[in-house]
């Protein structure tokens, strides 16, 4: 309303200017009255100087009282316009007082009411800004703890995985928590704990592991004979336990298999494949790749390698220590080996899977050093064994070592060589087991030619031993064999021994020519040495009869025969062919196999028939002072005569020449002892008559030996024997001493073996049984003959004495045996 | 010289193959046995001097092969036996059966007045026995002659069975001696005797 009024105020200035101008022509004033009008106190001033400067205030204030005036008039005029305006707007006003006082009343109570509800909204809104307060610090807070969990749940995983075991794992997470996760956190005080529990973790889980290392070591050493078992049971059927059908391609994929480090794990492998798991039960080598990358995450692997050898050479000591009562039993064996393959595989498996921990040098140092021991223990022990099939299964068990042992890639030449070792002492065993074999055959042996009854026997027979007889082919049953059931026995025995001895050379890498002869020199000592010494013992029997000797040389004769046959068995079981140096082996074979067992047989009944005769002569009763023979011979001579027949008669199947010898040999001692019973020393008188009956005895024995009792001697061979005995008795007998000193000396002289001092001998018994008699009868021609015969006695006793001086050493004996040389020599 | 013997008495065993003939033989001349079974060829003998009564005696025994093969050989030797041990295996009734055979045998081949003796050998088997002895005792008593049970494994009356053998033969050579010479008969004619009375089969061989 005012603006209304002011507008209206100035609009009716505006109208009234150009009056002014119109009223007064003074246009100075006009200027200094707007002037004023502008409502500037400054322009006040100056206006007014402007006046007081002029003269014409006068008229100035004339003007200024017209422009009052007209002024005035304008208000009057507008305030008569106006009024009515006026009038209206104040009862309007007076309106609106009414009007604003209930709108201020309504103001108020809105006031208050606004008043009341703002106050819960505040008390509200400050709640908010508490809630809002929490809400943060929870939001923080959760940040705070989002950062820390990793941490947290890392370490219960670290601790579970401590607690599992799972240490590589657990080493991990350490890392982990060390670099990831921890310096995230690093103002928290736990932060710092664990930093600090950090190495103490690192320090347990190497002990943890190392802990575990031991376990594995000590379960390694607990199973690693099962592993060793098992990798052996392998090899052998890699190398096809059956020589059956099967057996040569298994072969072939076993030779293929364990080829570079590919195969050898893969055959470890497989060790464990096949083995229904409980190979891989025995045995967990994670502990050991575990620790070994758990000490080289540490860094201390060298540490490591240097405790897991040193502990694994210890072990070796261990395993190498062969159990004291090992060469009791195989088993003793098995599980000394069982345990050395065991460790021995297991250093290799870790060779190739450990990562290094195993180097191929530490291996080598180690296993030359347990070699030397093997081999020591194998010697020391098998060299106790006297068990021939044992030795068998050592040798096969020791084979399979190797074997196995070389499919690991161990060197193994020396335990070959051992093998050859054990061989030699083998072969030593079996001969031990032959003597008992042969002793066995020669003990319960009748030395009785085999007699079969149908073809079947007979059949029996030429099946075990070579031989073949045309006649004894066509002869009719009952036939009878030459030799003694001894012969196919002692050969089958020796085809025997010959294929125990290869049994032992079988797949020991050796060269046919190798085995050949080893097999021929042992073959030859078995018969040279071994069944020559059973038959020495057979020999120094008491009970074996003459007859039985005769047999057993008849039966080494068959023997002997057979070397060639015995030499193709080898042969054919070495599978040599007989070419080159063979045949001279043969050769030596056949003259020295049965050879030293013919000669101690031969040697053997000679000796048997003295033995006999010798007790026979025992037998003898001569009575020394017979004044008259009986006319024939003494008992014991004609019993051994029948004797000497019924003997010589059994030695027709006997080689001509033992015969021969062996009746030599009779009759040999026959004279001799009938000599040295005339000589002795023991019979002081012998009177003519019983020299008469001596010389019927010998009579009876010469006619024996004139019967040719055994075939093929010369004839006057076994007489030459008697040849001394019957001149001294010729001389005494004819008492033709003149022609005996006449010729004596002479080369056709009929007494020529009549040595003088053997006659003195002889003379004086004589004079000292005559001497018993001359006492009472001092008769002429007792005297003459007392007189001759000392006569004969000095001129004996001349010629003894210059035979002494011209032939100082030509003693009776050297004379005896001169006809006994020239008879053996073509014999020997 | 002296004499090693005053007498000396032949002696033979006979009986089936396997009785054991060697091994009384054996247990009597070495005081040994030898489980080893070796049939004897032919025929052997062993020497044992033993003494009765103040008497040497050599006692020549003849072990012969009781294989039949042998026969012709060991009948030969009968003539000249002065005493026959006819031996049986107490566990083989075949071998007592035999025993009639081989008396058969004797009579036909020995002199007349040889001295006889039953022996049933192994008697130390007596869970293997097959003849009681009382059958041993009836046949003795049937032929007349003496019978013992031995073994000469576990050497129970060997050495008794020669010893009555020996002692019954001394007898018989005594008595006869007596009466084919005046009692004042020197002793050198005891030492001939022994000798007289193998001539009868010596002739046969000395037919020189």
């Amino acid at each position: 309303m005012k603006r209304e009024a002011e507008s209206n105020f100035n609009m009716a200035r505006s109208e009234r200017r150009p009056t002014i101008f119109n009223l007064s022509l003074q246009p100075q004033f006009e200027h200094l009255l707007s002037e004023l009008e502008t409502n500037e106190v400054s322009g006040v001033s100056v206006v007014i100087r402007a006046i007081y400067d002029g003269d014409e205030h006068q008229k100035f204030m004339e003007c200024l009282d017209s422009r009052i005036k007209s002024h005035d008039k304008d208000i009057e005029r507008m305030c008569n316009f106006h009024y009515q305006g006026f009038i209206d707007s104040i009862r309007e006003l007076l309106q609106v007082r009414t009007q604003a006082q209930k709108l201020n009343t309504e103001v108020v109570r809105l006031d208050e009411e606004l008043q009341q509800s703002a106050n819960r909204v505040i008390s509200k809104g400050e709640e908010l800004v508490q809630a809002r307060r929490v809400e943060s610090n929870i939001a923080s807070a959760i940040d705070s703890l989002t950062t820390c969990l990793p941490v947290l749940s890392t370490y219960a995983k670290l601790q579970k995985q401590m607690g599992e075991k799972r240490y590589y794992p657990a080493l991990k997470t350490l890392e982990q928590l060390e670099h990831l996760y921890l310096p995230r956190v690093a103002n928290y005080q736990f932060a710092q704990q664990m930093r600090d529990n950090i190495p103490k973790l690192r320090d347990n889980i190497k002990d943890a592991s190392m802990s575990d290392l031991k376990d594995f070591l000590e379960n390694i050493r607990k199973f690693s004979p099962k592993i060793g078992e098992v990798a052996m049971r392998h090899t052998a059927e890699q190398m096809g336990g059956d020589p059956g059908v099967i057996g040569g391609k298994k072969k072939r994929i076993a030779l293929s298999a364990p080829n570079p480090f590919t195969g050898k794990v893969e055959s470890n492998e497989s060790d464990y494949d096949e083995e229904d798991l409980s190979a891989q039960d025995l045995i967990d080598f994670s502990p050991v790749y575990r620790c070994l990358h758990i000490f080289s995450v540490l860094g201390s692997r060298d540490t490591f390698e240097a405790y897991y050898r040193q502990q694994r050479k210890q072990q070796a000591r261990l395993v190498l220590q062969p159990p004291t009562n090992m060469h009791e039993s195989l088993e003793g064996y098995r599980s000394y080996i069982h345990g050395i393959v065991g460790f021995l595989v297991t250093e290799d498996h870790l060779l190739n899977t450990g990562n290094g921990l195993v180097s191929h040098s530490y291996l080598d140092e180690l296993w030359s050093m347990a070699l030397g021991k093997i081999v020591n223990a194998l010697r020391t022990h098998s060299a106790y064994c006297t068990d021939a099939t044992l030795m068998l299964k050592i040798k096969n068990l020791i084979m399979l070592f190797l074997t196995s042992l070389q499919n690991y890639g161990y060197p193994v030449s020396q335990l070959l060589e051992l093998l050859t070792e054990i061989r030699d002492h083998y072969n030593e065993v079996l001969m031990q087991r032959w003597v008992q074999v042969f002793r066995e055959i020669l003990d319960e042996e009748c030395f009785l030619p085999i007699e079969v009854e149908t073809q079947e026997e007979y059949d029996c027979v030429l099946s075990s031993f070579p031989f073949h007889d045309e006649p004894l082919e066509v002869s009719p049953f009952p036939k009878i064999f030459p030799f003694s059931s001894m012969v196919p026995k002692v050969y089958q025995q020796v085809k025997e021994f010959i294929y125990a001895c290869l049994k032992f050379s079988e797949d020991l890498n050796l060269s046919q020519a190798e085995v050949d002869d080893m097999i021929r020199k042992s073959t030859n000592l078995l018969l040279t040495r071994t069944f020559s010494g059973c038959l020495t013992s057979i020999f120094r029997k008491p009970s074996l009869a003459l007859l039985q000797v005769v047999q057993i040389i008849i039966d080494t004769g068959y023997l002997e025969n057979a070397t060639v046959f015995l030499e193709e068995f080898v042969s054919n079981m070495t599978g040599s062919n007989r070419s080159d140096g063979h045949l001279t082996l043969r050769s030596q074979g056949q003259s020295a196999m049965f050879r030293v067992a013919r000669d101690d047989a031969e040697r053997q009944i000679c000796d048997k028939l003295r033995g006999k005769v010798s007790e026979f002569l025992e037998l003898e009763n001569y009575d020394w002072l017979l004044v008259e023979p009986k006319g024939h011979a003494s008992s014991f001579v004609t019993d051994l005569i029948a004797f000497l027949h019924s003997t010589f008669q059994s030695f027709t199947n006997l080689p001509d020449e033992v015969a021969q010898q062996a009746c030599c040999a009779a009759c040999e001692h026959i004279a001799n002892s009938v000599m040295a019973l005339m000589l002795s020393d023991d019979v002081k008188q012998i009177s003519m008559g019983a020299l008469q009956q001596i010389n019927l005895d010998t009579i009876q024995c010469e006619q024996f030996a004139a019967s040719e009792p055994v075939p093929g001697l010369e004839e006057g061979v076994l007489l030459r024997y008697f040849a001394d005995l019957r001149q001294l008795l010729d001389l005494f007998m004819t008492w033709d001493w003149p022609t005996y000193f006449h010729d004596y000396g002479q080369e056709n002289s009929k007494y020529q073996l009549v040595n003088p001092s053997t006659a003195i001998i002889l003379v004086e018994k004589l004079r000292e049984a005559d001497k018993r008699t001359m006492f009472s009868v001092l008769k002429k021609s007792e005297r003459d003959k007392k007189k001759l015969l000392e006569t004969v006695l000095k001129q004996l006793r001349q010629l003894a004495q210059t035979q002494q001086q011209s032939q100082p050493s030509l003693p009776q004996s050297t004379q005896l045996s001169q006809p006994q040389q020239q008879l053996q020599a073509p014999v020997q | 010289m002296a004499k090693t013997y005053d007498y000396l008495f032949k002696l033979l065993l006979i009986g089936d193959s396997g009785v054991g003939k060697t091994c009384v033989l054996f247990r009597f001349s070495e005081d040994a046995f030898n489980t080893s079974f070796i049939s004897t060829i032919g025929i052997d003998f062993k020497i044992r001097t033993i003494e009765l009564d103040g008497k040497k005696i050599k006692l020549q025994i003849w072990d012969t092969a009781g294989q039949e093969r042998f026969r012709t050989i060991t009948t030969a030797y009968y003539r000249g036996a002065m005493g026959i041990m006819l031996v049986y295996d107490i566990t083989n009734e075949k071998s007592f059966e035999n025993i009639k055979n081989w008396i058969r045998n004797i009579e036909e081949n020995a002199s007349a007045d040889v001295e006889k003796m039953l022996l049933g050998n192994k008697c130390e088997l007596s869970e293997k026995r097959q003849v009681t002895k009382d059958r041993g005792d009836a046949l003795a008593i049937e032929y007349g002659i003496k019978f013992m049970e031995t073994s000469a494994k576990a050497s129970i009356n060997v050495e008794e069975a020669f010893y009555t053998l020996a002692r019954d033969i001394k007898a018989k050579t005594e008595k006869k001696l007596e009466a084919s010479n005046p009692p004042k008969g020197g002793h050198q004619l005891k030492a001939t005797e022994p000798q007289r009375k193998p001539t009868n089969w010596l002739s046969r061989c000395s037919l020189l």
